[in-house]
């Protein structure tokens, strides 16, 4: 009986059509676009899409325009609550101030990371993950 | 081959089914291990457990040290009930039966 | 199967999602897929100053392959029931 109701992420995530949503990717960055499809698989298409960078508060805005993206690469999807959005205690910046910024911290968790994996790996025997180093 | 579904360990999954409602030993990617009771498994390897002690393994930096170097530390973590996913699973081990 | 079936049982309950890149996402369990894929509800994000996107977000999707452990309400979970389950899936897999 239970078998007969599909329980596909289809069903799931037609209320979030056409709404404006946040995507996180395994490689750690966050777009912002309206939904317009998507399938079993997660994979999505999102319109108007822009890249967004933040460090602490300050955010930046890369325009991206129309993505497929691919369903595994995807770790979360989430609906911007509009209301909210507006309340948000985040600054909006120019990309020349926050990108260098952006640059430091990501080189500078690249290094913290693999020095770590190579010690846990080497001492306490954990594995080192693949190469994208995302942890996935 | 398992008719008789009683006792012995014919493939893998006969030890984790033995450990059932036994305290156990997992490792797992992400530099982390756990230790509680397993109360469900299936063929991922996706596991519920209750009763959890995690342990972080976190490095941190020796000031003035050469790369490469740094002091390791358990963190530990109580959590009631969990389901873990098979995917991050590394290792289970059984209780001791000593 | 069994999990998928563990998980829907506890649709409507209060959860907590810890991702493999340490987020952790407590909410309202809506609904789950055969893939494991979760829909939460009335999320609150743990350490939000860290993951600042997330402020303005009430629901979301999680992947299911991205998921490292689920935090679940132990009142709303039957170990017993669960064991016994468990080892009766794993008979019906040798049979097989």
């Amino acid at each position: 009986m239970d078998a007969l109701i599909p329980f596909t992420t289809s069903g799931s995530l037609v209320d979030c059509v056409d709404k404006k949503m946040v995507v996180m990717l395994r490689d750690g960055r966050k777009l912002i676009g309206v939904l317009r499809s998507y399938d079993q698989f997660a994979n999505l298409v999102l319109e108007d899409s822009v890249e967004r960078i933040h460090h602490g508060a300050h955010f930046a805005d890369i325009p991206r325009g129309v993505f497929l993206i691919r369903g595994e690469n995807v770790v979360l999807l989430g609906e911007v609550d509009l209301d909210l959005e507006d309340t948000v205690p985040l600054i909006p910046v120019t990309l020349q101030a926050v990108i260098p910024i952006h640059l430091e911290d990501l080189e500078a968790r690249r290094r913290r990371d693999a020095q770590k994996a190579k010690i846990l790996y080497e001492q306490h025997g954990f594995c080192r993950e693949g190469g994208e180093g995302d942890g996935y | 081959m398992a008719d008789v579904p009683s006792q012995g360990v014919q493939e893998p999954f006969d030890l984790i089914r033995l450990s059932l409602s036994e305290r156990v030993f997992v490792k797992l990617r992400g530099d982390r291990q756990l230790t509680g009771v397993l109360h469900a498994y299936d063929g991922h390897m996706n596991l519920i457990m209750s009763d959890v002690e995690e342990t972080i393994m976190i490095v941190e930096p020796v000031e003035g040290a050469p790369e490469g170097e740094g002091i390791v530390r358990a963190v530990k973590r109580n959590l009631d009930m969990l389901f873990v996913r098979g995917d991050g699973v590394i290792l289970v081990s059984p209780p001791s039966r000593t | 199967m069994l999990i998928f079936s563990v998980f829907k049982t506890l649709t409507d309950q209060e959860v907590t999602v810890e991702l493999k890149n340490d987020l952790c996402i407590k909410g309202t369990l809506k609904s789950v897929d055969q893939f494991l894929n979760i829909r939460l509800d009335a999320i609150q994000v743990l350490d939000e100053a860290r993951h600042p996107h997330m402020m303005a977000v009430k629901n979301c999707f999680i992947r299911g392959s991205v998921v490292r452990y689920v935090q679940l309400p132990t009142s709303a979970v039957d170990t017993q029931l669960l064991e016994d389950a468990t080892r009766r899936e794993a008979m019906n897999q040798n049979k097989r």
